[in-house]
């Protein structure tokens, strides 16, 4: 490689620059033949995973998620609806995922990314249809009142792995979740009710006696792997994403059920047993985000 | 989206049950600050460049709870559409997320936003440096708590410095308002929705030149000539602080 040149060390510098730039696919299968990737990571691990509850004070529940340098900003506010005549005890949630201008020099202002619609209807598909959230909990008063939970995420760099990212950010936010203490007017509105009221209002019953968490069942964890001849590489980063195209991204729960596997064309053709190697190092992975999240949780209750 | 008919239900936010005695300043008596700082004191600032990778350059500010992102992408191709031009141009985008404002989805209002801190930065940029190129500067308020463009205008000069874009100076932007009877520097949202009148000044400190004045409501000639005062002395602090978080950069890579 040019690195073993014999020249000085900033012509040797810049060839591997100017290599990786000139003909990227050969670079990563340099790396891939000795088992390695670029950033020195094995094939199978992901990159370094963070997780920060409460980054929003505005919000009701927030959360920041950081693999690697992708960074995702999930945020929830609840309002309140009517809801519908068909399940009059359940309440809704509304999830839309963003990615600002900021984030990648291929986003416009203005032009919403392609990525961004489809990511966003794959987590709402994957949120909704995990049962991690009983939309029963979300009732206020039957018929008349329930939660409608907005959560946004925001990408606010985006590199690589930006499915996985996102789940992660938004199954933190719900962790953190705190409901609002509400009680229902004389008109029929849900007003908030303040601390220093609960013991005063005693006409007004709060609708719900106190903070109230979410009870997640078994939360939803994903990895993205990518497909290269005979190599899965998991966790990809952008530039990785951008010059190998099949990326297979398996959603697995905490009790290790198969959620959703989403494998969308791509020039490589996937035999039974690259799907299971896949799974396999999503179950690792899967025990890797849950103890993160629970460590995450644990430092929140001890402030 | 989650609901079953298939239309976006309405919804609101639950509002507090007794409105809290708000505070309107009466002409007489001193306005009190809700953070309790003194009528002349700044916010702390917390600065950092580099926040994200794939920008050529990219700033997070913290003053209170006011959070902006600002990412420089550039200078790259311009727009087809674009005719030729021998001075390189400035394209900025200020966007709000959802929760940034207590009701969601008040930032949408604040277009007007991208095109003053395009006026507020283009005196500052050596746009002959890059012809025929085009220069990005994008922002992103995650939280507003108060004097917002100052903040997106401060932190994108930062980002732009981080770039490594020419620039005559740093700029910095400080605002001021006039509650009542009293001058307050820096407000917060609650004192920005209760001002008379409201003063903004983006300067360049070392170089003692404005690039951007903005002055709404009603003053008085001496209470503009001391806003104005105000203004400058705090922009020429702010400048420093900017400049000693460029030097921190530069000397923990040289560690």
């Amino acid at each position: 490689m040019a690195a073993a040149n014999g020249s000085s060390e900033l012509y040797s510098e810049m060839e591997v620059d100017a290599f990786r730039r000139l003909f990227p696919l050969r670079y990563h299968e340099q790396h891939l033949l000795k088992s390695v990737r670029t950033d020195a990571r094995k094939l199978g691990s992901a990159r370094d995973t963070t997780l920060a509850l409460g980054a929003v004070a505005s919000a009701d529940g927030s959360a920041l998620a950081k693999i690697g340098s992708t960074t995702m900003l999930a945020a929830i506010k609840m309002e309140v609806m009517t809801p519908t005549v068909e399940c009059p005890d359940e309440g809704s949630i509304a999830i839309e995922f963003h990615m600002p201008p900021i984030c990648s020099p291929l986003v416009r202002p203005g032009r919403p990314a392609e990525a961004a619609s489809v990511i966003s209807k794959q987590l709402s598909d994957t949120i909704l249809s995990s049962g991690m959230i009983d939309l029963k909990e979300l009732c206020l008063v039957g018929g008349k009142a329930a939660w409608m939970a907005y959560l946004d995420i925001y990408c606010l760099d985006a590199d690589g792995s930006l499915f996985d990212a996102a789940l992660l950010s938004a199954v933190a936010a719900f962790s953190h979740l705190n409901i609002p203490v509400v009680s229902l007017n004389e008109d029929g509105r849900i007003v908030l009710v303040s601390e220093d009221n609960v013991q005063l209002k005693l006409e007004k019953q709060p609708v719900n006696t106190e903070k109230r968490k979410l009870k997640l069942k078994s939360p939803p964890f994903s990895l993205t792997c990518l497909l290269h001849k005979n190599y899965i590489l998991a966790d990809p980063t952008a530039e990785e994403e951008s010059i190998m195209e099949t990326v297979v991204t398996v959603v697995l729960d905490s009790s290790y059920q198969l959620v959703s596997l989403y494998k969308p064309g791509g020039p490589v053709l996937a035999h039974t047993s690259v799907i299971q190697d896949c799974v396999a190092l999503a179950r690792r992975r899967m025990k890797e985000l849950h103890s993160v999240l629970n460590e995450a949780i644990s430092d929140m209750e001890v402030d | 989206m989650a609901s079953k008919t298939g239309s976006t239900p309405a919804t609101y936010s639950p509002s507090p049950a007794t409105h809290k005695k708000k505070r309107i300043p009466i002409a007489d008596v001193d306005w009190v600050r809700p953070d309790s700082r003194g009528f002349y004191q700044c916010r702390p600032a917390y600065l950092r460049t580099g926040a994200v990778s794939p920008a050529a350059g990219s700033a997070y500010a913290e003053f209170g709870n006011t959070k902006v992102i600002v990412s420089v992408f550039g200078p790259r191709e311009s727009k087809k559409a674009m005719m030729y031009s021998d001075t390189g141009r400035l394209n900025c985008d200020v966007s709000y997320t959802t929760f940034a404002t207590p009701n969601r989805g008040q930032g949408s209002d604040k277009k007007e936003l991208s095109s003053m801190l395009h006026k507020a930065l283009e005196g500052a940029i050596i746009l002959e440096s890059f012809p025929k190129t085009c220069v990005d500067v994008f922002a992103l308020v995650l939280e507003s708590g108060g004097s917002d463009l100052p903040v997106v205008i401060s932190c994108a000069s930062l980002a732009l410095a981080d770039a490594g874009i020419l620039l005559y100076d740093l700029v910095a932007s400080v605002s001021v308002s006039c509650v009542g009877k009293n001058l307050v520097i820096d407000p917060v949202s609650e004192e920005e929705s209760y001002n008379d009148g409201s003063l903004m000044i983006t300067c360049m400190p070392s170089r003692n030149q404005v690039t951007q004045l903005i002055v709404d409501g009603e003053w008085s000639t001496p209470k503009i000539h001391d806003a104005m005062e105000l203004c400058l002395g705090a922009c020429s602090k702010l400048g420093e602080v900017m400049r000693s978080c460029l030097k921190d950069v530069v000397t923990d890579l040289k560690e």
